[in-house]
C-alpha cells in the first residue's frame, strides 16, 4: 500500500519537476513546481516525517511560491520571450551537469547499502513524547547553535536583499 | 477492522454532512442577517422566511449556461474552483466537534483524526486553497481578474505571517499542536482571557485570509466588478462561493477551538457548545462585515506589514517572558 502511493508521488514528483522546465509559460512552470513540492510532501509524510511534511507545504508550497507568483503576475509575463542565452552553451552546460549528477548517483548507489542511517529520533521516543515535541528538544536543547547561526544567516540575506533593491533605486 | 471502518465512514459521511449544510446554510444566514441590519427582508419567497433558498440557489447553479472566454487558460481556469473547494472541504477532517461519546455500548469521538501537527496542517491547506482564487484570476484572461488575483496574492503573503505568530502564542500557552490537546488545555480558563491579544490578531487576520470585507481586496466589486471570479459562471462560480463560506465555517470552528473553548462550557460539556460558539462567530463575521468599510488596498498592506506583524511579535515575546518569569 505504501509502495504504490511513494511510487504514484515520486512518479508525480519526477514528471511535475520536468514539467517545470518543459512549460511554455512562466505561471505554468511556477504551478509545476507548487505540486511538485506538495508530492514531496506527500513522501515525507509516507516516511513518518509529518512535521517536516508540514513545514515543505506552509514554507515551499505556501509561501516561496506564492512569492514566485506574485512576482511572476506583477511583471506581467504572460508571453514566453525568446531566451537570450545561447542555446549551444546551455546544452553543453546542461549535458555536462547531467553526467556528473548521474555519476555521483551510480558511485552512491554502488559504493553504499541504500538503507538509512539511524539518527537520534528513534520510533520509541516519538510514541512516548509525540513528534513535534522530540524534534523541537533537539532543535532547541542539543542543536542550539547551529539553529542560531542558521537564524543570524537568514536575517542577514534579508537585509542584504534590501540593501540591494535601495542600491537600484 | 471492519467495524472500525464502518464507524470512521459513518462519522465522515456525518461530519461532511453537517459541515456542508451548514456552509449552505451560512449563506443564508448572511443574506438575512445583511438584509436586516440593511432595513430590508432577505429572502423571503422560497420556503419559510426563505428557508430553502441555498437549495434553490445550488439548482439554479447547476442549470445555468457555463461560458469559459476565448482568451483563458481553459485547464487553469477548469482547475481553479476545483483547488479552492478542495482545500477548504480537506480542513473539515480536522475541526474537533466535541469529546467521546458512547453510543450503543462503543466510545467514538466526535473528531476524525487527531494529528499531533493538526494546526500546522490547517496552515498548509488554507494556503493551497488561496491559490484557486489566483489561479481562477489569472487564467480567466481579464484584467480585473488578473488585478484581483493579483492583490490576492500580496494580501496572502502579507496576512499569513500575524496569524501564524498568533496560533504560535497560543501552541506555547496549550504546549501541543493538537487542536485535541489544546482544546483540552483550556478546561477552566478559556485561551481568549490567556492571549486577548492574540485573539484580536487571529480574527483580524483571519477576517483578511477570508477576504471579508474590510478585507476583501480581491473582489472589490466598486473597483475590479467581481474581481478574480469575474469571468465565472453557474457551478463553476457556485464552487468559489462555497469554498469562501465552507473557509468562513472553518475559520469560525478555529476560534472556538483555539480561544473559545472548543466543546468546553458552563454546565454539560459538548458539542452543543461548539456549534454554539461557532455560529457566534459566523453571525459576527456577517455582523463586520455590513459595520465596517472596505479599506484601501494601500492601507491593508501597509497595516499588515506595519501594524499586525510586529504587534503578533511583541505577544510572542511577552507570551514567552511571562511563561519565563512565572515558570509554566
Amino acid at each position: 500500500m505504501e509502495l504504490v502511493f511513494l511510487l504514484i508521488c515520486g512518479g508525480m514528483a519526477v514528471i511535475s519537476s520536468l514539467l517545470v522546465i518543459f512549460a511554455r509559460s512562466t505561471l505554468h512552470s511556477a504551478l509545476w513546481m507548487v505540486l511538485s513540492f506538495f508530492m514531496v510532501a506527500i513522501i515525507y509524510v509516507l516516511l513518518h516525517a509529518e512535521f517536516l511534511a508540514m513545514l515543505q507545504v506552509i514554507v515551499y508550497a505556501g509561501a516561496i511560491m506564492m512569492f514566485v507568483v506574485y512576482a511572476i503576475m506583477m511583471l506581467n509575463l504572460r508571453q514566453e520571450r525568446d531566451a537570450k542565452v545561447s542555446v549551444r552553451v546551455s546544452k553543453v552546460v546542461g549535458v555536462a551537469a547531467l553526467v556528473v549528477l548521474f555519476l555521483e548517483l551510480l558511485l552512491v548507489g554502488l559504493g553504499h547499502s541504500l538503507t538509512a542511517m539511524q539518527g537520534p529520533i528513534t520510533d520509541s521516543l516519538v510514541a512516548t513524547h509525540g513528534r513535534v515535541a522530540v524534534i523541537s528538544n533537539f532543535l532547541f536543547a542539543d542543536y542550539l547553535l547551529p539553529f542560531e547561526v542558521v537564524s543570524i544567516l537568514l536575517t542577514a540575506g534579508v537585509v542584504g536583499a534590501v540593501v540591494l533593491a535601495k542600491r537600484v533605486k | 477492522m471492519l467495524e472500525f471502518m464502518t464507524i470512521l465512514i459513518i462519522k465522515t459521511l456525518v461530519a461532511f454532512t453537517v459541515s456542508l449544510l451548514i456552509v449552505a446554510y451560512s449563506t443564508w444566514i448572511e443574506r438575512k442577517v445583511l438584509g436586516h441590519v440593511q432595513l430590508r427582508h432577505g429572502p423571503t419567497r422560497v420556503g419559510f422566511h426563505g428557508l430553502m433558498q441555498p437549495i434553490a440557489d445550488g439548482i439554479k447553479g447547476f442549470f445555468k449556461e457555463e461560458l469559459v472566454p476565448d482568451n483563458a487558460d481553459k485547464p487553469l481556469f477548469l482547475i481553479a474552483p476545483i483547488i479552492s473547494i478542495f482545500a477548504s472541504v480537506t480542513l473539515v477532517v480536522l475541526i474537533p466537534f466535541g469529546d467521546t461519546v458512547t453510543i450503543m455500548g462503543r466510545e467514538i469521538t466526535l473528531y476524525l483524526t487527531d494529528l499531533d501537527v493538526g494546526m500546522l496542517l490547517i496552515l498548509g491547506i488554507s494556503t493551497i486553497g488561496s491559490y484557486g482564487g489566483i489561479i481562477g484570476g489569472w487564467s480567466s484572461g481579464n484584467k480585473y481578474g488578473v488585478i484581483g488575483g493579483l492583490r490576492g496574492t500580496a494580501q496572502m503573503i502579507s496576512y499569513e505571517l500575524p496569524l501564524a505568530l498568533a496560533v504560535i502564542a497560543v501552541v506555547m500557552v496549550s504546549g501541543s499542536l493538537s487542536l485535541i490537546d489544546i482544546v483540552n488545555s483550556q478546561t477552566g480558563l478559556w485561551n481568549i482571557v490567556k492571549q486577548p491579544f492574540a485573539f484580536v490578531l487571529f480574527i483580524i487576520c483571519g477576517l483578511a485570509e477570508l477576504n471579508r470585507t474590510p478585507f476583501d481586496m480581491p473582489e472589490a466589486e466598486a473597483e475590479l466588478a467581481c474581481g478574480f471570479n469575474v469571468e465565472y459562471s453557474s457551478m463553476k462560480f457556485a464552487l468559489f462561493f462555497m469554498a469562501e463560506y465552507c473557509h468562513m465555517f472553518v475559520f469560525s470552528a478555529l476560534v472556538t477551538t483555539l480561544f473559545l473553548g472548543g466543546w468546553h462550557g458552563p454546565f454539560v460539556d459538548g458539542p452543543h457548545w461548539f456549534f454554539l460558539k461557532t455560529f457566534m462567530m459566523i453571525f459576527f463575521c456577517v455582523w463586520e462585515r455590513s459595520t465596517f468599510p472596505r479599506l484601501r488596498y494601500d492601507q491593508v498592506m501597509s497595516f499588515g506589514w506595519k501594524i499586525l506583524l510586529p504587534c503578533g511579535l511583541i505577544n510572542i515575546l511577552l507570551t514567552g517572558l511571562w511563561m519565563l518569569v512565572f515558570n509554566i
